[in-house]
Formats: structure tokens, C-alpha cells, sequence
């Protein structure tokens, strides 16, 4: 399994090389603030490494700001059944 | 269209993708798809620990409510029902279980099990009999169903069914039961001896002798038997070998003991016997048994002055009362009012106390009993020893 996926990941990375040789060609960027010029292939690529990592930081904060609210309801809820056994 | 529209597409595609295996590759970390149930599970758990089995059982209903598949819940529950009472709940719940579809062979045991658990605890003890009767006929958890079985035939006093069935379990499980299958062959010496069969009862004891060859009870029936055929040689022979086997018993053996020794006039046999054992028995009872026997045959003042130096080395309420009986008409006055309080206080306070108690389970009782009332064991209740018992 652990092969296949490593196979995979050459071959996407394999095709993001032969994507950025292919599209090497400068393309104008205008932030607003500023302006670059990057290649066309790099940018694209670019986009999708910063779309993947935006998303996986925000299921993380996701996941665990409700982690931590339900862990807090919890010991609130235990705090309560103690002192009414007490 | 554009392809270049197209391209637009990937940034949102590739942040939905990062999202999503985000989201799975923290939920496999943290186990958060079975914390819900197994979060539950262990408050539950918790809860029973605790004893506190209201709680529990609202959890273990909730935690049924929504995952009806969970099978070790529902068994969880009917257990939790019977032992609050309900068992008609506990029935209804496992007799669903048995019916149930695709459930699997070994889980449809238990629930058989349980099932004929709930008939006992409901009394249906004909129903409760032929589901483990069944269940050892499948060979399936067959040891739990003999037990069950066995104790059936003990409240049943069916004490053949009990013996074929005790011996089954040690062949299956290759555990000692003889002790247990001795007390059933007493149970049926017993039997036989009050219905007169004397040769029956004789061949019932020499059964639990091969069971257990130190059986302080088939001793004990076989000096009654021999008492009562007016063998009082052997008689006494069967309650020594009593009190050889196990000196405990000893307040249990010593009247009709010392009434054998009476009946052939061999009080000095008797004399030196109760001074053997009181070497060896800490109790009171050979004290006050040797007292009785110093105040017929060598006269009151003899007794008393025995009674108080044992009392000095051993004290007992049992001894005090025998020693205020014993010395009450030799005062007058004042002081025989206070003996008179002295005297029923120690009978108020010998009153409320158990002589004997289970060693398994605690069980306090004034009266011998073979099988323990509470826990069902056998030969496990035993004389207390303290100042206020023996």
C-alpha cells in the first residue's frame, strides 16, 4: 500500500515537473499592492499547494476548537455530577 | 469555455481535498468514530462500578436506542434489569435477542444463557431447566449451563439428577466437585435415613466416603445411624472420626458424643476425650461440655472452680452464663438481683448474636446449615469464634 502511494507521488510530481517545463512562460500577476511575474506552470502549482495546506489548517482548527468545547462541556457536566453525589 | 475558467476550479478543488483528508486523518488519530459509543460504554461501565445502576442503565438504553446492532449492550441490560428485579423486562429482552436475524451462533448462546438465568430468577425454574438442558445437549457454554443446572436440581432436591450432573461438569471441566457430590450422597443418606431405608442410608454414606474420604458429615449421619441401631461403639468411633476430619465441627458433634458416652457409661472415656480436644479446640464448648460432666459426678463446687480457670484462660459470654447459673443459688440479697441483670443481659446479648457464618460470603446464621442460604455453597458455614460465639 505504503509502495503504491510513493508510486503515486512521483508520478504526480513527475507530471508537476513536466507541467512547469511545458508552461515556463512568465505571466504578469497584479496584486493590487504589488505586481510579479511568475511562470505559468509554478503559479498554477503554487495555487494548489496553497488551496490543500488553506484547507487542511482549516479542518484542523475545525476538528479541534469543537474537541476542545465538547472536552470542556464534559468536565463542566462531571463537575456538576460530583457535587451533586457530594 | 475558457479552459482558463476551468484552471480556476483547481485552487477550490485542491483546498476541498486538503479539507477532507485533514478532517480523516484526524479523526482516525483521535479514534473520534467509536469515542462516541465507547465514551459511553465507559461512563456505563463507570456508573456500575460505582453501584450506581440507575445511571447506568440510562446509558446502556441510550447507547441500545441508537445502535440497535450493539448485541453486548442489549446483554448488558437484561443483566442490569434482572439484577434490579425486572425480569420480566430481562425476559422480553432476551428472549428478542434469541429471535433476533443474522444474529451469530455464539452470541445467540449467551442470550440463551441469560434467558434461562431470567427464568430462574422468575422462578420458571421447568423452563430455566430444559433452555440448559438444550444448551448441554448443543455442547454449547455447557459448563455455565451445568452449574446452572445443578443448582437447579439442588433447590429441586433431585439429588440423583444433581450427582449426574455434577459429574459431567468434572468431566468436562476437569474440576474437583467431589466435595459438592459427597454432600448430595449425605443430602440423600439423610433422606433415606428419616424414611427409614437404614441399609439405603448406609450405602449413601459409604458413596460420599468414596467422594471425600474425610466427609465430616457422612461421619456424623453414620454415628446417628449406628446411635440410633444402638451400635454406640461404632457410633462414637464415626463422631470422633468427625472431629478428626475437622475439629471446627466440634459444637455440632459434642451432645451427641457426649450422649453416646453416656448411654455405654464411659464418662471417663468422655472425661479424657473433651481434655484431648481442648488441647487442640479453642472453643468453648468442650469447656462447658467437661463442666457438665464434672458437676454430675464430682459435684458443683468441683465444676465451678474448673469453669473459672478456664474462664480465666478462655473468655466467653456462654461461659459467664454457665458460671452465673451455675453459682446463682449460692447468693441472696443485692447481689442476686445483680446476678439476675448480669444473667439476662449476657442471654439478651447471646440472643442477637450469629453463631455461625460463611466463610464465602459472610452469611451470619444461629443454626448449622450444609449449604449456605445466601451463596449456595457447601460445608462453608462454620462456627464463629469469639468472646460472644465459640
Amino acid at each position: 500500500m505504503r509502495l503504491i502511494a510513493i508510486l503515486f507521488l512521483l508520478l504526480f510530481v513527475a507530471a508537476g515537473i513536466v507541467f512547469g517545463a511545458l508552461n515556463a512562460d512568465l505571466v504578469p500577476f497584479d496584486l493590487g499592492f504589488a505586481r510579479l511575474s511568475l511562470p505559468r506552470g509554478g503559479a498554477m502549482l503554487a495555487a494548489v499547494l496553497v488551496g490543500w495546506i488553506l484547507g487542511g489548517i482549516t479542518a484542523w482548527l475545525g476538528t479541534s476548537l469543537s474537541h476542545r468545547r465538547r472536552r470542556r462541556r464534559e468536565r463542566d457536566g462531571s463537575k456538576v455530577g460530583n457535587a451533586t453525589t457530594a | 469555455m475558457n479552459p482558463i475558467w476551468l484552471l480556476a476550479l483547481v485552487p477550490p478543488l485542491a483546498f476541498a481535498c486538503g479539507w477532507w483528508l485533514a478532517r480523516r486523518n484526524i479523526a482516525r488519530r483521535s479514534g473520534d468514530r467509536v469515542n462516541e459509543l465507547s465514551s459511553d460504554y465507559f461512563r456505563g461501565l463507570n456508573y456500575l462500578l460505582n453501584e450506581e445502576q440507575d445511571k447506568a442503565l440510562e446509558v446502556f438504553l441510550r447507547l441500545a436506542e441508537y445502535n440497535r446492532d450493539t448485541v453486548e449492550t442489549h446483554l448488558a441490560l437484561g443483566n442490569l434489569f434482572r439484577k434490579r428485579g425486572e425480569v420480566d423486562r430481562a425476559i422480553r429482552l432476551h428472549q428478542h435477542l434469541v429471535s433476533r436475524q443474522g444474529l451469530s451462533d455464539e452470541m445467540k448462546t449467551v442470550a440463551l444463557l441469560e434467558l434461562g438465568e431470567d427464568y430462574m430468577r422468575a422462578g420458571l425454574l421447568d423452563r430455566a431447566e430444559t433452555l440448559f438442558s438444550d444448551l448441554v445437549a448443543m455442547d454449547a457454554l455447557a459448563p455455565s449451563a451445568l452449574r446452572h443446572l445443578i443448582a437447579i436440581y439442588q433447590h429441586e432436591r433431585e439429588w440423583h439428577k444433581a450427582i449426574d450432573h455434577a459429574r459431567r461438569l468434572e468431566a468436562m471441566t476437569g474440576e474437583d466437585e467431589s466435595p459438592m457430590i459427597a454432600q448430595f450422597y449425605c443430602e440423600l443418606a439423610e433422606q433415606s435415613r428419616q424414611h427409614g431405608a437404614r441399609t439405603e442410608a448406609r450405602d449413601y454414606i459409604r458413596e460420599a466416603f468414596v467422594c471425600q474420604r474425610d466427609c465430616v458429615r457422612a461421619h456424623m449421619i453414620a454415628g446417628r445411624l449406628s446411635s440410633e441401631d444402638g451400635e454406640i461403639e461404632q457410633a462414637i468411633a464415626s463422631y470422633e472420626a468427625a472431629i478428626a476430619a475437622d475439629i471446627a465441627f466440634v459444637p455440632e458433634i459434642l451432645p451427641p458424643l457426649l450422649n453416646c458416652y453416656a448411654r455405654s457409661q464411659q464418662m471417663d472415656r468422655a472425661e479424657s476425650f473433651l481434655r484431648e480436644i481442648m488441647e487442640r479446640y479453642h472453643g468453648i464448648s468442650p469447656v462447658l461440655a467437661l463442666t457438665r460432666l464434672y458437676e454430675g459426678r464430682d459435684g458443683e463446687r468441683t465444676a465451678i472452680d474448673f469453669l473459672t480457670g478456664q474462664l480465666r484462660k478462655r473468655p466467653s459470654v456462654r461461659g459467664l452464663m454457665a458460671l452465673i447459673d451455675a453459682t446463682m443459688d449460692k447468693v441472696s440479697g443485692e447481689a442476686r438481683e445483680n446476678y439476675l441483670i448480669l444473667r439476662d443481659l449476657t442471654r439478651k446479648l447471646l440472643e442477637g448474636q450469629a453463631m455461625y457464618r460463611c466463610s464465602r460470603c459472610g452469611f451470619g446464621a444461629k443454626a448449622h446449615h450444609w449449604q449456605c442460604p445466601s451463596c449456595k455453597s457447601w460445608g462453608t458455614v462454620r462456627p464463629i469464634h469469639g468472646v460472644a460465639n465459640e
